[in-house]
């Protein structure tokens, strides 16, 4: 045995011990919101809440669905994270293949034009892009919307996948030129289902940050019918905190649901290197 | 090679067609018939079922004016009219207060709707209700229900107590206070009391002393924070801190999240607005028994009338037909559906008395029903930087007093100075 | 990248010594300079159009008195809004107060994330459950983070109050987000929540590219666990934490959906963070050159805090 592993074992139970305490910190609330939802209102305003309901009403969930136009805001969200992650790899991809391959001063400027952006508080930008939308007739209308994501995912997106195309030696590029393949081919045949577990990841990220957005639709959609998911949840809260809060935790959970089963298939790819964008960038 | 490609042409098409479903016609009328979009606040059950009977028989009588139910909500609605009218795509009816909806009406954004309001609507709802709606002689909202601040009690705890249940049209602030510190036990504190948002209680209730804060001379308008004025803060004041006889954790809660207390029997008496007792009675046991007391009265019974209104989007394409739904949102038997699902007060003395039939004075209706006769308009109200000084003034320094980290004096002149800040 | 890159290397052995030689990753020469336009110009034109164009237009509202209102004119107005900026106590205290959040926040979810990390990096059993929980707050959109919060944080009927009145621990129970002492701190504590995740999978991603050899080696020259980390892990591990600290560190303080859930600002401006009070002024008060020229003073100031940051990513990148 290593002489690691023979030392490890003594700290193994103060190891154990401080993970639970940091899966309690981090699962705790859930499930009390999983608590929460499936709690009847005269349960909910009891002083002596218990972790377990006394009955499930699971017709909090229906009633969420139905009444509340949440399955609805569901879709509107679900159409405009899935179109803006599409058009991001679309347009991001040859734009990262170009920042990877090409040194120039394009790159430079695209490379801090990612991170400025990160900078800037978007209260900055909210104001021209409403005017702007405006003109445009895209105000309150969800592929306007799409857009603004587009353009907002972008730079991140831009990072990650510029990373992960300088991962893939040129050589291999050559190596096909030099056997006769054509440009588009080369790329297509060789570099991209290199670059597919990249792409991959890339894409639920972009996805997931659309379907978490928040202040873009707060100012920029205002019929509710066309109402993304956080934006029909944080308006439930209504007046001075009269709110149903069964089907509000409901909902909330539901929300959850798309990015949780994405963070529960990326979990293991997540650690093997994912964020070499991030760490190499 | 031709699956990704194919993949890829794909994708492209299911965005594409997404997106084209994404924008839907937006047009007000197709073919002769023009829908017109009425954003509701309601949000208690009953209310939004009374709200949306209104709606579908306005829609079965006119087949050519349809009018669509669109949910919003009170605590988004200012920041999202503000978008909406700057973006064009407000609704053709809005929702809101009076209080709230001045400033709107002030920079031109909504309609006058005088025309469309019939002689029988007018003259069932008081003058002074209708004073605050109007300005520049044009009427921009139709006045639908209005609010009061009663204090809510549990019948047991009373008697438990022994303290008799007070008769008469009012209770005067002593009684109150003298009231709260009987019914403070060590089991229980003798009231909670919402104070997260304090600004409108204390203004409004301001007035029983008559303290009107605002003072409009020609053009200019003052805060003024006088003897009147601090009536009311001080004695709530000194009931958290001298008597203890409010429970200091319920002040920086909001009305809602006060209930739970209320029903768990941790304080015998609260203030809320009337529309709580809609909640009270869906919410607590059967064996919870409550009752609503007479209106609370320094000097006069008076607080602020700040009707919930209808209005109609200067920016409509169809003015005329929305204020015709105004109109008809504001006949007797409508308003009367739509108050009780709040338990607020409807504006005209018709719809008063149908409420009254109908519910039979119970579950503190006629307490509720006679605080009507004390409303009248306050000066709040016409201010058109009132959400600003609000929120950036009052809000924080009332807090701040209520949570005793400054003096009586000291909120005095933030309130008073704070309007010149603001820009008033 | 380690299996990407087994994947793409062709077998040492049997390639050609002279093209071996040659290898190299990264970029190429500028001959193809036309070309990394062609491929740039798709993402170029929404660029341009949805995020310089409005963020130089939005720099330069803050020079205007524009605002919200029926056909209301735009005037030029040089400086005034920032001199009316100056004497804003409100503004100033709402940066303050944002000072403290991301520093407090990003320093926090640093410390919880590097044990998390550290932790994760262990072989313990039932690894995969912890790796997927510690993504949670990450899954969830800030503003049903923020609805979660506050159901726990009720003091009437959520879990925290009533277990420490239960304990004994108090017997008049907090309102955490509503008592002025306590609403920072306990807004806080759920933006180190809702952070950790990234914090802790970058870190994580850091810790595994340090090779197993190169601690075993340390192991057998007698170093401790202590002395590893600080000699093994901690310079491996630098340059990804400034990247992360830094990134955080901006998110943190342009932060608003939670806050905005959580307290709106309050109690009396307590979590005022300068996002949220600059979005009121835009879109309660409708004052948007004002706002702008709050949004302006808050980039100069990050800027000048982060300078530093960009110089040197600049350089590596370039």
């Amino acid at each position: 045995m290593s002489a690691l592993a023979r030392r490890g074992r003594l700290v193994r139970l103060p190891q154990y011990g401080a993970l639970a305490l940091y899966m309690v910190f981090l699962a705790f609330p859930l499930l009390w919101m999983l608590s929460t939802s499936l709690k009847s209102t005269s349960e909910l305003v009891s002083v002596t809440p218990s972790l377990l309901p006394s009955s499930p009403k699971w017709s909090n969930y229906s009633t969420v669905l139905r009444e509340q136009g949440l399955a609805h805001s569901a879709w509107n969200s679900l159409r405009v994270s899935l179109a803006s992650t599409v058009l991001v790899i679309v347009v991001g991809l040859p734009a990262a293949y170009a920042l990877a391959r090409f040194r120039s001063r394009l790159r430079s400027a695209a490379l801090g034009w990612i991170l400025v952006s990160q900078v800037f508080p978007l209260i900055l930008v909210v104001i021209p892009l409403f005017l702007i939308l405006k003109q445009v007739h895209l105000f309150n209308t969800l592929p306007g919307l799409v857009a603004v994501y587009l353009v907002w995912s972008l730079p991140f997106a831009l990072w990650m996948l510029q990373g992960y195309v300088a991962a893939v030696p040129v050589d291999l590029e050559e190596a096909a030129a030099i056997d006769g393949a054509g440009r588009l081919r080369t790329l297509s045949n060789v570099v991209l289902p290199l670059l597919l577990p990249g792409v991959v990841a890339t894409a639920m990220f972009t996805f997931i940050s659309a379907w978490n957005e928040f202040f873009f639709a707060l100012v920029l959609i205002q019929s509710p019918e066309r109402s993304t998911l956080s934006l029909t949840l944080a308006r439930f809260l209504g007046a001075e905190g009269q709110v149903q809060l069964g089907p509000l935790a409901a909902g909330s959970l539901l929300a959850t649901v798309p990015s949780l089963v994405f963070f529960a298939f990326l979990q293991r790819r997540l650690t093997s290197g994912l964020l070499a964008g991030a760490v190499k960038g | 090679m031709r699956t990704r490609r194919f993949a890829a042409a794909a994708a492209l098409a299911v965005t594409a067609a997404t997106l084209a479903a994404c924008g839907s016609s937006d047009s007000g009328s197709t073919g002769g018939t023009i829908t017109l979009k009425f954003q509701s606040l309601a949000f208690q059950q009953p209310t939004v079922a009374a709200s949306k009977k209104i709606v579908a028989d306005w829609n079965a009588a006119h087949p050519k004016i349809q009018v669509q139910y669109i949910q919003g909500s009170w605590d988004s609605v200012h920041d999202q009219l503000v978008t909406q009218f700057q973006g064009g795509s407000a609704p053709d009816i809005i929702h809101d207060e009076s209080a709230d909806i001045a400033g709107f009406a002030k920079q031109g954004f909504l309609a006058d709707l005088a025309p469309q309001i019939s002689g029988e609507v007018k003259s069932s709802i008081p003058d002074g209700v209708w004073q605050t709606v109007s300005a520049d002689g044009k009427i921009y909202g139709g006045p639908t229900l209005l609010q009061s601040y009663v204090v809510f009690v549990n019948t047991d705890l009373l008697k438990q107590a022994g303290v008799t249940m007070p008769t008469g049209s009012t209770l005067s602030w002593d009684s109150f206070q003298a009231m709260a510190k009987s019914l403070t036990t060590p089991k229980h504190y003798g009231v909670g009391w919402g104070l997260k948002s304090p600004t409108a209680s204390v203004l409004s209730m301001g007035l029983n002393f008559d303290g009107k804060f605002f003072y409009t001379e020609g053009d200019k308008t003052t805060v003024k924070v006088d003897a009147a004025e601090q009536e009311v803060p001080r004695r709530i004041h000194d009931m958290i801190y001298t008597d203890k006889s409010i429970d200091p954790t319920s002040v920086s809660q909001s009305g809602g999240d006060v209930l739970p207390g209320f029903y768990a029997g941790k304080y015998a008496m609260t203030v809320q607005g009337s529309y709580a007792a809609q909640q009270i009675v869906a919410d607590a046991k059967p064996s919870f028994h409550w009752a609503v007391l007479p209106i609370l009265a320094g000097t006069s019974a008076h607080q602020a009338a700040d009707p919930q209104t209808l209005s109609v989007s200067a920016q409509s394409k169809h003015v005329a037909e929305a204020g015709q739904f105004v109109n008809y949102f504001l006949a007797a038997d409508n308003l009367a559906a739509v108050a009780q699902g709040d338990w607020l007060i409807p504006t005209s003395a018709a719809a008063q008395s149908a409420v009254a039939k109908q519910t039979g004075g119970k579950d503190g209706w006629t307490a509720t029903l006679a605080t009507g006769s004390q409303l009248t308009e306050a000066p709040f109200q016409q201010v058109a930087d009132y959400p600003k000084w609000k929120d950036q003034i009052a809000t924080p320094a009332l807090q701040q007093y209520f949570a005793n980290k400054i003096d009586l004096a000291t909120l005095s002149s933030k309130l008073s100075d704070g309007w010149t800040q603001v820009g008033g | 990248m380690s299996s990407l890159a087994e994947v793409v290397d062709p077998a040492p052995a049997s390639a050609p010594p002279s093209r071996r030689a040659r290898g190299r990753r990264g970029a190429r020469p500028a001959r193809g300079g036309r070309e990394a336009w062609l491929l740039v110009l798709p993402a170029l034109l929404p660029i341009l159009l949805f995020s310089v164009i409005p963020l130089l237009r939005g720099l330069t509202l803050a020079f205007t008195d524009s605002r919200a209102g029926f056909h209301v004119p735009t005037h030029f107005v040089g400086v005034h809004n920032f001199s009316r900026l100056l004497d804003n106590t409100l503004f100033w205290s709402s940066f303050k107060i944002g000072l403290i959040w991301a520093f407090s926040v990003t320093a926090l979810q640093f410390a919880l994330g590097l044990g998390l990390a550290l932790l994760l990096n262990q072989p313990l059993r039932l690894r995969w459950l912890a790796r997927t929980l510690s993504l949670v707050p990450w899954a969830m959109p800030p503003v049903i983070v923020a609805i979660m919060w506050r159901i726990m944080l009720d003091p009437t009927v959520g879990p925290i109050s009533t277990t420490l009145q239960r304990l004994g621990l108090t017997d008049s129970p907090t309102n955490w987000l509503g008592d002025f002492a306590t609403a920072l701190p306990a807004v806080i504590v759920v933006g180190v929540w809702a952070g950790m995740p990234q914090t802790t999978i970058t870190l994580l991603a850091g810790l595994q590219s340090v090779p197993d050899s190169l601690h075993e080696a340390a192991a057998l020259d007698g170093a401790g666990a202590w002395q590893r980390f600080r000699y093994v892990t901690w310079p491996a591990l630098r340059p990804v934490v400034a990247a992360i600290t830094s990134l955080d560190f901006i998110w943190n303080f342009n932060s608003f959906g939670l806050v905005y859930v959580l307290t709106a600002g309050g109690p009396g401006g307590k979590t005022m963070l300068p996002m949220l009070f600059a979005y009121n002024e835009a879109f309660r008060y409708g004052e948007f050159g004002y706002a702008a020229a709050m949004g302006d003073v808050m980039v100069v100031l990050i800027v000048a805090l982060l300078l530093f940051y960009l110089r040197s990513r600049l350089r590596a990148a370039a």
